[in-house]
């Protein structure tokens, strides 16, 4: 090597200077680059692709990782603030309800200034034999609650009358059991009736208007309401309406079937009236 | 002859037997209405049981489950079923020593006299009271028994299994 370079070297020199000169004046008068570097880039370009592209991908990798935890993260705080929503909705829904209902409640108890005292109580139970139709409340004698005291429901249709009280429950005979009887009238004709349960009826959830006068002009759809004589019950608490008009077994008399107001399957929520003004 | 504190374990478990039935009426078939009545378990449990231990212990059972449903279950009669299951229990007991004995076809027929016994004192409470409905009543009381069948399988089972559990030398 040292001999070559001492017999040779002032060669290399002069050929290293040509080839200098050469690429730099071909460079200054040509517009691409220099064959040379343009053949360098030639050979290393699919290196340099192979290069970027491994790159790229560790790079998207990274920021795969990288996103998909911080998406774990949005996705949990997401699904966090989603079920507080969800939770908030039902209670919207919830409350709206009972802001209906409490609405429903005032508006009546605007109406209706001789129904003084109410009691609101949730229904724990519905019928529990096949041979009456009865509710159970959860509000009993320690909230002033007494047997004959009559349930409506927010719209003041009558549910029924308390039958037996406890210290913090009482049971309701609904309207349509065998064991009710309310003094009724026709809210359109003013006749007034006698509102029994009748267990033929029971199962279809009516009851029966009896004792009407004779000669009485009653259609389907006539609103029956409480008659309020006697006392025992506050007057026109709306019991349902007129279905069908019947004739007894006997054939002399007529009475008429008479559809609930009150869907009880469907309450959730009644008021008890606890005392009530007697309006003569 | 059982000893006395073998008595006392048996009728605990026909209590934790009857409680378990009753916490079934209570929880589950009390919220199941099929052919628009709801299955009844009481007057299963009386049937059964008397069909196994016999008139007298039969009777003072049903005396037994009488009173807790006249106390639970709401009625214009405050004591019915007080009066009628033990007549339930009394004629399961009799057709289980003198005609079937005790098993399913046994535990069968004398439901179905306690259902009918049943029913026949709610028609006649209805009569007494100006409201009488024998055939609504009737219906009642068939479809009543009809989807309360099925629960005289697994009633049966638990009470024999008692039964068995409580009389190993018989």
């Amino acid at each position: 090597m040292k001999k070559f370079l001492r017999e040779h070297g002032i060669w290399v020199l002069f050929a290293a200077a040509v080839i200098a000169v050469a690429l730099a004046a071909m460079s200054f008068f040509s517009n691409t680059s220099s064959p040379l570097a343009n053949v360098a880039g030639i050979i290393s370009s699919p290196f340099r692709n192979a290069y970027t592209s491994v790159a790229t991908w560790f790079n998207d990798k990274q920021a795969y990782y990288t996103d998909i935890h911080a998406l774990e993260e949005e996705n949990a705080a997401l699904r966090r603030r989603n079920a507080e929503l969800e939770a908030a909705a039902r209670q919207a829904e919830k409350d709206s309800e009972e802001n209906k209902r409490l609405r429903e409640l005032l508006n009546l108890r605007e109406q209706r200034r001789d129904l003084s005292d109410f009691e609101a109580a949730f229904v724990t139970e519905h019928t529990v034999t096949n041979w009456t139709s009865s509710l159970t409340l959860n509000k009993g004698t320690a909230h002033g609650v007494e047997v004959n005291d009559s349930v409506i429901d927010e719209t003041g249709a009558l549910v029924g009358v308390v039958s037996e009280v406890g210290y913090n429950w009482c049971s309701v005979l609904t309207i349509v059991d065998t064991d009710t009887s309310l003094g009724a009238q026709v809210f359109r004709t003013k006749d007034l009736g006698l509102a029994t349960g009748d267990f033929s009826l029971m199962g279809e959830n009516r009851l029966r208007l009896d004792y009407l006068p004779a000669g009485c002009q009653l259609i389907g759809g006539d609103l029956v309401v409480t008659s309020g004589l006697g006392g025992y019950f506050p007057e026109e608490l709306v019991i349902g309406s007129v279905e069908e008009v019947k004739r007894d077994d006997t054939g002399s008399e007529s009475y008429a079937v008479v559809v609930p107001a009150v869907d009880f399957n469907a309450l959730t929520e009644v008021f008890i009236i606890k005392s009530f003004d007697i309006v003569t | 002859m059982l000893a006395r504190n073998e008595i006392i374990f048996k009728w605990t478990l026909y209590a934790a037997a009857t409680a378990l039935c009753f916490l079934l009426q209570s929880f589950v078939l009390q919220r199941v209405t099929i052919w628009g009545v709801i299955p009844f378990i009481y007057p299963v449990i009386v049937a059964v049981l008397a069909t196994l231990e016999g008139p007298f212990s039969g009777t003072v059972f049903a005396i037994a489950v009488g009173v807790v449903c006249d106390v639970l279950l709401p009625g214009v009669f405050p004591c019915l079923y007080t009066l009628i299951f033990p007549l339930a229990g009394l004629c399961a007991a009799l057709i289980s020593q003198s005609w079937l004995p005790a098993g399913y076809l046994c535990s069968l027929a004398t439901s179905a006299i306690a259902f009918l016994m049943t029913g026949i004192a709610q028609c006649l409470l209805l009569m007494i009271r100006e409201k009488a409905a024998w055939a609504t009543g009737i219906s009642v009381c068939l479809r009543e028994l009809a989807v309360s069948a099925v629960l005289i399988v697994p009633v049966t089972i638990l009470f024999r299994w008692v039964f068995r559990r409580t009389h190993l030398d018989d």
